[in-house]
């Protein structure tokens, strides 16, 4: 699977339009959904999906299958440009980070019992999440999903800025190990 | 300096939420080489791409993706000329193919055409001929035109009326004289003569008919002759058109054409 996807990333670097229709069917549906949680409209999400796919276009060449998987280097991009979009928005409506559970209201909603019918790995991970103390849940999801750099994590939770980088390096931990764990 | 402090750095980086002197602290750790950290990186964008892949999948527009296509096609259509090998050997028989081809044909157009030319080049020149002899014809034509006016300018030129007789009743002729320099005849509706004759004119003064030159007529039955003036100035009182033999005879023998009164 993941060396399927190496190779069309390659043909995409030699100029193939196919192999580049395929790996966006296989991957923008899972792109779409991050984007989207993180800009929260629709079309700013599909705006951000299109530079994504085609930064990914021009610069396939570049891609390092030992880096990652051709997913991660994906959701990596999605999540920068989604992040990119969401700080220019708020520098030009001079408003501050919408509050959190307003950011995951707007969310598509999955909540836990929903999860236990997803496919194995996905509720193993969502539950990973889920299962995180509240604390490292939270400062993960506010430098992910919105956003916000350390310092500005520190001011928000009103926490001192060595906890919420304890706080991080802890759950990604755990994040990490759940991934390991589950081919 | 133990590397603890790198691995909260980079899940902190990992996670985009690195700021700071410590962001560019750490990317000069990277940039120095770590493998620690770059596994830590590895490791965390694929936890992190397995959380997207946790969330509920959403249908994106369809308009992206065709955006995106016509974009690249607008853009990057270069990419796809590499030809493959085998394409290429073929790219090359066909084009030796086409030079053998156009070798031939174009021997074979040139033979034609050296034909053709050659022909057209002969055609041209007896064109050129017939313009060259019409030209001349109607300089001469122009010529006594314009002499027939100089003469009529001249107060003491005749213009005498001719009129058809015996086998050609309606033919007719003027004939503009000036005494001292002669003058011309112009006929009309006279028919062509016969095999080796001609149509002759006479000047008649006082006794014998004296020739006054030889001419032809046109298809169209029409003819011009230039007619010298007389010998001595003589008065002339009569003009006849006769049909003679060709080379011309010095006294009329044959019918009588046309004759002014």
């Amino acid at each position: 699977m993941a060396t399927a996807g190496a190779d069309l990333i390659r043909q995409m670097a030699a100029g193939d339009r196919q192999a580049f229709a395929l790996f966006y069917d296989r991957h923008a549906p899972v792109v779409f959904p991050l984007i989207l949680r993180i800009v929260r409209e629709r079309a700013d999400a599909s705006d951000v999906l299109q530079e994504v796919f085609w930064e990914a276009w021009r610069d396939a060449e570049g891609y390092d299958p030992s880096r990652g998987s051709p997913e991660a280097w994906m959701i990596t991009r999605a999540r920068t440009r989604a992040i990119d979009r969401v700080r220019a928005t708020r520098r030009r409506s001079q408003t501050f980070v919408a509050p959190l559970d307003e950011a995951m209201a707007a969310a598509p909603a999955d909540p836990a019992g929903a999860a236990a019918e997803q496919a194995a790995d996905r509720g193993t991970i969502r539950s990973a999440l889920g299962r995180l103390p509240e604390a490292q849940r939270e400062v993960i999801e506010l430098a992910y999903y919105a956003g916000l750099t350390q310092t500005e994590i520190a001011d928000r939770i009103k926490q001192p800025l060595g906890t919420v980088k304890t706080r991080i390096r802890l759950g990604l931990e755990r994040l990490r190990d759940v991934v390991k764990t589950s081919p | 300096m133990t590397h603890e402090p790198f691995d909260t750095l980079a899940a902190t980086y990992a996670l985009g939420a690195l700021d700071g002197d410590e962001r560019a602290q750490f990317e000069r750790h990277l940039a120095g080489g770590c493998d620690v950290c770059e596994e830590t990186l590895r490791e965390s964008a694929e936890a992190l791409a397995a959380l997207a892949r946790a969330e509920p999948r959403a249908i994106p527009p369809p308009e992206v993706k065709d955006a995106l296509l016509r974009r690249i096609a607008a853009t990057t259509s270069p990419r796809l000329e590499r030809p493959q090998p085998r394409r290429l050997v073929w790219a090359v028989a066909t084009l030796a193919a086409m030079i053998v081809g156009a070798a031939f044909t174009g021997t074979f157009v040139a033979s034609r055409y050296e034909g053709r030319l050659g022909q057209m080049a002969r055609e041209a020149a007896a064109l050129r001929a017939r313009v060259q002899q019409d030209e001349a014809a109607l300089r001469e034509q122009i010529a006594v035109y314009q002499a027939a006016v100089d003469l009529l300018r001249d107060p003491t030129t005749r213009v005498v009326t001719l009129h058809g007789l015996g086998p050609s009743p309606e033919a007719t002729g003027r004939v503009i004289w000036h005494p001292v320099s002669g003058g011309h005849v112009f006929v009309a509706n006279l028919p062509a003569v016969p095999a080796g004759s001609a149509y002759e004119l006479w000047t008649i003064g006082d006794g014998a008919p004296q020739p006054a030159g030889l001419f032809r007529v046109d298809a169209s039955g029409r003819g011009t002759h230039r007619i010298a003036a007389v010998q001595g100035g003589k008065p002339v009182k009569v003009f006849a058109v006769t049909i003679e033999p060709e080379a011309g005879v010095p006294a009329p023998t044959g019918p009588m054409v046309l004759a002014s009164k």
